[in-house]
């Protein structure tokens, strides 16, 4: 246990390789570490796009096909208009052109389909995908089938990158530069909102994330990584024609970022290289096991790769992992970070939350009738009734994520139809959920901090380039603060998926703190909780309440309700049935005709 | 463009997309069931049809040994834990399947005139012995990992298509096959001269959706798979089991697949890597119905045919630049007209 | 990678004990996987039938596959040229594949010889391409022949139905450039693909155009759905062909809705037809005779274009041991030189001659007007 090496040490032994392996290892070899390389890049997109964001693309060799048809174009044609014609002058010029393009085209094809849910989304990849492809082919001033001939190496620095051992550093270091831009990026507040992607959304959207952003974010990227491996290809290759940008090529990639393992940016890497070398070594080793007269490369590959996915469906860089004993070090934690900026709070007593004549019908159904409650800073409100009163209908009205059919919700005194969850969290209303929703593979800590997410403003680039430090440093620090808070501190650097169901419910209320709200709405948070942790609970929400925030619960638990909150709405039938304090609520006929005379 | 020719774009079209359309139910099928995007459907389509152009060349279709092959493994596979469960009873009816069968299938064919057969019992022995690697396929490449996300059981499916094709490179060959066509009679329609095989294939596609139809309204099995489709747990809750519902599944998919290779055959030529682009037409169906509903995945099947029917005929060099183009709109409005629902991981 | 490589040494150490004694290598890339499958396979077929011995030097062939895809071809060439060091190379089989890999073979000096049919993989000839030597008709050739034929029977306009694909890419030029020196006009150009489960609308538009003939360019057995469409939608004008159809199954498939094309492909498709003084019939039925014994089947010329490239080294590699030994970059410059002298060599095709300004290798000899007649290949006199 102790005998772990640091994630430094290894990640330098390994660059320390990779920088030798053109000394030690044959011309060939390098030709193939080259291809590793190219491909890696292509399936770190994808990594990121689809085992981190969810979103299948099939379409990614496309974009490599535009990065290298647009150097090859502009870096062969003699006969360029005049305003394009400096462009072709270096291959420099052209991968910014290309980078450009791709940019535009991965914009449109984005807001295009990434509308799409569901399985129209990977189709719609395909379908561009195929087109692309076939318009390359298709293009006479492409080259069309035959493709393009006389594409130039690259120069860097007045040398020549001819041959396989020259253009190896180069491709080497585009791909770690992916690679660390890319862990970083996933390492920060961008990051989070980003790996909320995968079965996150609607939890993430009511912490103010704009995810349809984030999920543009991911696809500009990966096409962008995609087209710059299309660049080194063409330049490498010399030679450009359709074949390598098919949707087969397209299928490939995804498949290595999976066999590598595709929640892992450095599952990336192991795919592309198991693939290469696997099909390179079965090219040699098989005619000689079973003679020449077949070709059974494909099959056995194929049943190779069928084992491997049912052995290690998380792919092989879990594996991989498990055999070399690096080191996971926690988080830090920067003690003397600066406090995050809070909002102003609100008076006590100020009107915080005000329903008024709400209703809601679904089709003749009215599943809330009339219903005004009021909620106001320092104090906590229940919402109770029996099953199918209309609870949680009227919890989504008071959220946002409904639109009453008649009446309205004022927050803050502004309606709430109409506003998207992020606004409506930017406003300061913060909530958890009926059934529990976290990113169970990531630890409670970045669970939290995504709460957060409105309280730091650092993008996607200065992640990249770890110019967020210090507002990151800031975020932990907050969300730290709200875990040790509720009470989860000796959980901070867990899998939130391992937590109790209990816990993941403190969880959640610390992340809806981490966004500093005025009111907080919380959906049957004692569900599931012990005796025990329902009086922590029970503690912290009165010591928020000393704070003078507004607290709205729906909640089934009497006992936890009526030692805890100052009002009481009850509701059956989608009506309120009767509205005071805990004492009284408890002596109402009417409310115990609806919970005792209800039963039978 | 003049009205017959129209005519004849959209008959064309529509006998594509009838084979497009019966692919599509059979892809929506197996997704609802398993949640298998079954990719290698469509080498069931060559394997079908390259299978019947052996049997009629008088040869034994060396598809026969992959069956024999699949055998084996399935008895070694199922076989080994009944017996160390000490249920050799279970051993002989795996055994009985996945063995006896095959080698039974083996003898007969060495035996009977292959190519002086009645054209049907070609095409049954074709099925015979295509149809039975379907649940076969199942049990050894998808029940092991039945519970994997769509994401893993896609990538699986992309890898079994590859070795798929591989063999089928392999046992057919890179050269093309045609087989003789069920009718030579033409139906003469004014204007339009109907080809007696389109209509067999119309005809065929159209019995077996009603066939199909009938078997989940009516029977019990057909009824089981419903409620697996709808709810995997409840089913299971229910006493269906899921394996046996996957075998099921795959045991459709793999008729519906073979059964549409024999009927192109006659109109076309097979290669051994034909199915894939068939099946990746009946896949963009079955997904414009939202890989659940089968009428509107039939009607995406007959659209994709008319759109690569016409595309082919205005600017045939870009048929396929405009056919997976016109489908992102259609993408588009269908996904703007289907819930969304937050897809569980 | 070192782990890989060691193993493979090993097994190659144990398998390959008799290699130390090959003096000359010769790699042999084909896509004997993939779209181009039909191509590559009797080219890989070809490869155990070629000379192994020449003179007092044993050659070592070392067949790789490419899949069809260029990529994979260079990844090939380069392994053949930097871990087998091959002294020639034959392949790829496709002509984006072709074009992919000559600037690595040139700049490790190795000769190529391509069985491909566009001219561009030896002309304009330059640096590069004066290290690739091309064993496979012209596809102007055969246009010439077939154009010919055309202008010889009246037909003045014809339709065009070609594989999106480089081959009917490349026959879309040169076929509309060679008609077009004849006064033929091409009326329709259509494309398909080589899986399309149907062609009946380019069949219908190049009806349209009420063409004397129709030419259909395909490789392999692609070639016979646009056909037999046609024939039912009751056209029964002049259908040409490309050598692309030159293949036994040509005729099985079509059956009696391919009878009367015309077509122009090497002399292997009639053997029987041709006059004994033809040089290349002893060789071709030789080749032919040795390939149905080893693979139960008659070869598609794409087999005879890299059985030529052997001969071809055989002819060649004799004068170049006498300037270098095998492994060495003086061996394999002596073998381009000796490549590029070739005369007057006659091989399965046809009759080979090269020249520094011109490897394209045939003449007229390197083809026949053939068409088919009573369901069999017949020699148009």
């Amino acid at each position: 246990m102790n005998a772990k090496l640091s994630p430094r040490l290894v990640l330098g032994a390994f660059l320390a390789l990779l920088a030798a392996a053109p000394l030690f290892l044959s011309p060939f070899s390098v030709t193939l570490l080259n291809y590793i390389g190219l491909y890696a890049m292509v399936s770190l997109g994808l990594v990121l796009l689809t085992g981190v964001g969810g979103l299948t693309s099939f379409g990614q060799a496309a974009f490599v096909g535009l990065g290298a048809y647009t150097t090859a174009t502009l870096t062969t044609m003699t006969s360029l208009p005049g305003w394009l014609a400096w462009i072709g002058a270096s291959p420099w010029l052209t991968l910014l052109a290309g980078l450009l393009l791709t940019a535009v085209v991965a914009l449109l094809l984005g807001s295009l389909t990434l509308r799409l849910s569901g399985h129209f989304l990977p189709l719609g990849t395909m379908a561009w995908g195929i087109s692309l492809y076939f318009l390359f082919g298709t293009s006479e001033s492409l080259g069309g089938h035959s493709g393009l001939t006389g594409i130039p190496p690259i120069s860097l620095f007045g040398i020549v990158l001819d041959t396989g051992e020259k253009i190896f550093y180069l491709i080497w270091a585009f791909l770690l530069a992916a690679v660390l831009t890319t862990q970083n990026l996933l390492d920060s507040r961008e990051g989070r909102a980003i790996r909320a992607l995968k079965g996150g959304i609607v939890m993430a959207e009511a912490m103010g994330v704009n995810t349809s952003r984030s999920r543009m974010v991911i696809f500009l990227i990966a096409a962008l990584h995609a087209c710059a491996s299309g660049w080194l290809y063409a330049h490498m290759q010399r030679f450009v024609n359709p074949t390598p940008f098919g949707l087969n090529i397209g299928i490939e990639y995804l498949f290595m970022a999976v066999i590598g393992g595709a929640g892992h940016v450095w599952g990336a890497l192991v795919g592309a290289g198991v693939i290469t070398l696997l099909k390179q070594w079965l090219q040699d080793i098989l005619p000689k096991l079973l003679g020449q007269a077949g070709n059974f490369e494909v099959i056995v590959f194929g049943l190779m790769m069928i084992l491997v996915l049912q052995r290690a469906r998380g792919g092989l860089w879990p594996l991989l992992r498990r055999l070399v004993p690096v080191r996971v070090d926690n988080k830090h934690i920067e003690e003397s970070a600066e406090a995050l900026p809070r909002r102003t709070p609100p008076k006590a007593g100020e009107l915080i939350l005000e329903a008024r004549k709400v209703t809601r019908k679904f089709g003749g159904l009215v599943a809330n009738n009339n219903m005004s409650l009021e909620v106001k800073a320092g104090e906590i409100l229940a919402l109770i009734g029996p099953n199918g009163a209309g609870k949680s209908t009227m919890f989504n009205q008071l959220s946002g994520v409904d639109t009453p059919t008649s009446g309205e919700v004022l927050f803050m005194g502004q309606p709430v139809a109409g506003k998207d969850s992020r606004d409506i969290a930017r406003m300061g209303m913060s909530r958890t959920f009926q059934h529990v929703k976290l990113l169970p593979t990531m630890s409670v800590l970045e669970n939290v901090a995504i709460g957060a997410h409105l309280r730091g403003d650092k993008g996607v680039l200065s992640s990249a380039w770890r110019l967020d430090r210090a507002e990151e440093a800031r975020l932990l620090k907050e969300a730290a603060r709200q875990i040790e808070r509720v009470g989860l501190g000796e959980f901070m650097h867990a899998e939130a998926g391992s937590l109790a169901l209990g816990q993941q419910r403190i969880l959640e209320i610390a992340r809806a703190l981490c966004a500093d709200p005025c009111l907080l709405l919380l959906d049957e948070p004692a569900a599931g909780l012990r005796h025990k942790e329902k009086q922590a609970l029970g503690d912290l929400l009165r010591k928020l309440r000393g704070e003078g925030l507004a607290t709205l619960i729906v909640e089934h638990d009497m006992d936890f309700v009526m030692n805890l909150v100052d009002r009481v709405v009850v509701m059956e039938f989608g009506q309120k049935i009767a509205e005071g304090l805990p004492d009284e609520i408890q002596k109402d006929p009417a409310v115990l005709e609806a919970y005792l005379g209800g039963v039978e | 463009m003049e009205f017959p020719i129209a005519l004849m774009l959209v008959q064309d079209g529509i006998t594509n997309g009838a084979i497009y359309a019966l692919l599509a139910l059979a892809l929506v099928l197996v997704f609802a069931v398993t949640r298998v995007i079954f990719i290698p459907q469509g080498e069931f389509v060559a394997y079908g049809a390259l299978t019947l152009a052996m049997l009629q060349a008088g040869v034994v279709p060396t598809t026969l040994w992959l069956l024999v092959g699949l055998g084996v493994a399935v008895t070694v596979v199922d076989g080994v834990p009944a017996l160390r469960a000490g249920r050799p009873g279970r051993l002989l009816g795996v055994a009985g399947w996945n063995l006896a069968y095959p080698l039974g299938l083996a003898a007969l064919l060495s035996v009977v005139p292959l190519q002086s057969l009645p054209q049907l019992a070609q095409v049954a022995l074709a099925l015979a012995i295509v149809v039975p690697m379907g649940p076969q396929m199942y049990r050894l490449v998808y029940q092991p990992i039945a519970s994997a996300p769509i994401l893993i059981l896609l990538i699986v499916s992309v890898a079994a298509h590859l070795t798929m094709v591989g063999m089928g490179l392999l046992f057919f060959g890179a050269e093309g096959q045609r087989t003789p066509a069920f009718s030579e009679a033409v139906l003469d329609l004014g204007p339009l001269m109907v080809p007696g095989q389109t209509l067999v294939i119309v005809a065929v596609s159209l019995t077996l959706i009603v066939a199909l139809f009938q078997f989940f309204e009516r029977t019990l099995y057909g009824k089981a798979l419903r409620a697996t489709a709808m709810n995997r747990v409840g089913a299971r809750l229910m006493g269906i089991s899921p394996s046996l519902a996957g075998k099921l599944t795959f045991f459709l998919a793999a008729f519906i697949g073979a059964l549409s290779g024999v009927l192109i055959a006659p109109i076309t030529t097979v290669y051994y890597d034909t199915g894939f682009l068939i099946a990746l037409k009946g896949f963009v169906a079955a997904i414009i119905g939202g890989l659940g509903s089968y009428p509107l995945a039939a009607l995406g099947a007959l659209l994709v045919g008319q759109l690569e029917s016409f595309s082919s005929f205005w600017a045939s060099a870009y048929k396929e630049v405009i056919v997976f183009t016109l489908i992102i709109p259609v993408l588009l409005w269908r996904s703007l007209n289907s819930r969304h629902v937050e897809e569980e991981e | 990678m070192k782990c890989k490589r060691l193993v493979a040494s090993v097994v190659m150490g144990a398998l390959f004990s008799g290699a130390a004694w090959a003096q000359v290598k010769v790699g042999v890339v084909s896509s004997s996987t993939g779209p181009v499958a039909m191509v590559g396979i009797p080219q890989k077929n070809s490869v155990p039938l070629m000379p192994t011995k020449v003179g007092n030097l044993t050659v070592q062939y070392i067949p790789l596959d490419d899949g069809s895809d260029p990529t994979a071809s260079v990844v090939a060439i380069k392994k053949l040229i930097s871990e087998e060091n091959v002294d020639a190379i034959i392949g790829p089989s496709g002509s984006p594949n072709a074009m992919g890999v000559i600037q690595f073979a040139a700049e490790a000096g190795v000769p190529l010889l391509a069985p491909v049919g566009t001219a561009a993989v030896v002309l304009p000839m330059n640096e590069q391409k004066k290290w690739v030597f091309k064993t496979t008709q012209n596809d102007q050739l055969i246009a010439d022949a077939l154009v010919g034929h055309m202008a010889k029977s009246g037909i003045k306009t014809v339709g065009f139905i070609g594989t999106s694909d480089p081959y009917g890419e490349n026959w879309a030029k040169v076929f509309t450039e060679s008609a077009g020196r004849k006064g033929i006009k091409v009326v329709s150009s259509e494309r398909f693909q080589r899986s399309d489960s149907s062609v009946t609308a380019q069949g219908l538009k190049v009806l349209m155009s009420k063409p004397d003939a129709v030419l259909i360019a395909a490789p392999g057995t692609p070639a016979v759905l646009p056909q037999i469409t046609l024939y039912d939608q009751g056209y029964r004008g002049k259908v040409y062909q490309t050598h692309g159809a030159a293949l036994p199954e040509f005729l099985k498939l079509g059956g009696k809705k391919v009878e009367g094309t015309v077509l122009a492909a090497s002399l292997m498709l009639v053997l029987d037809q041709i006059s004994d003084s033809h040089p290349s019939k002893k060789i071709a039925i030789d080749y032919v005779n040795a390939y149905e014994k080893l693979n139960g089947s008659k070869p598609a010329t794409f087999g005879g274009n890299v059985f030529d490239a052997g001969l071809l080294l055989k002819n060649a590699i004799p004068h170049a041991a006498a300037k270098g030994k095998p492994g060495t970059p003086a061996f394999r410059a002596a073998l381009r030189d000796a490549l590029e002298q070739t005369k007057d060599m006659p091989a399965t095709q046809g009759v080979y001659n090269m020249t520094a300004a011109d490897h394209s290798g045939f003449d007229e000899r390197g083809r026949e007007l053939i068409a088919v007649k009573d369901g069999k290949w017949t020699l148009i006199q």
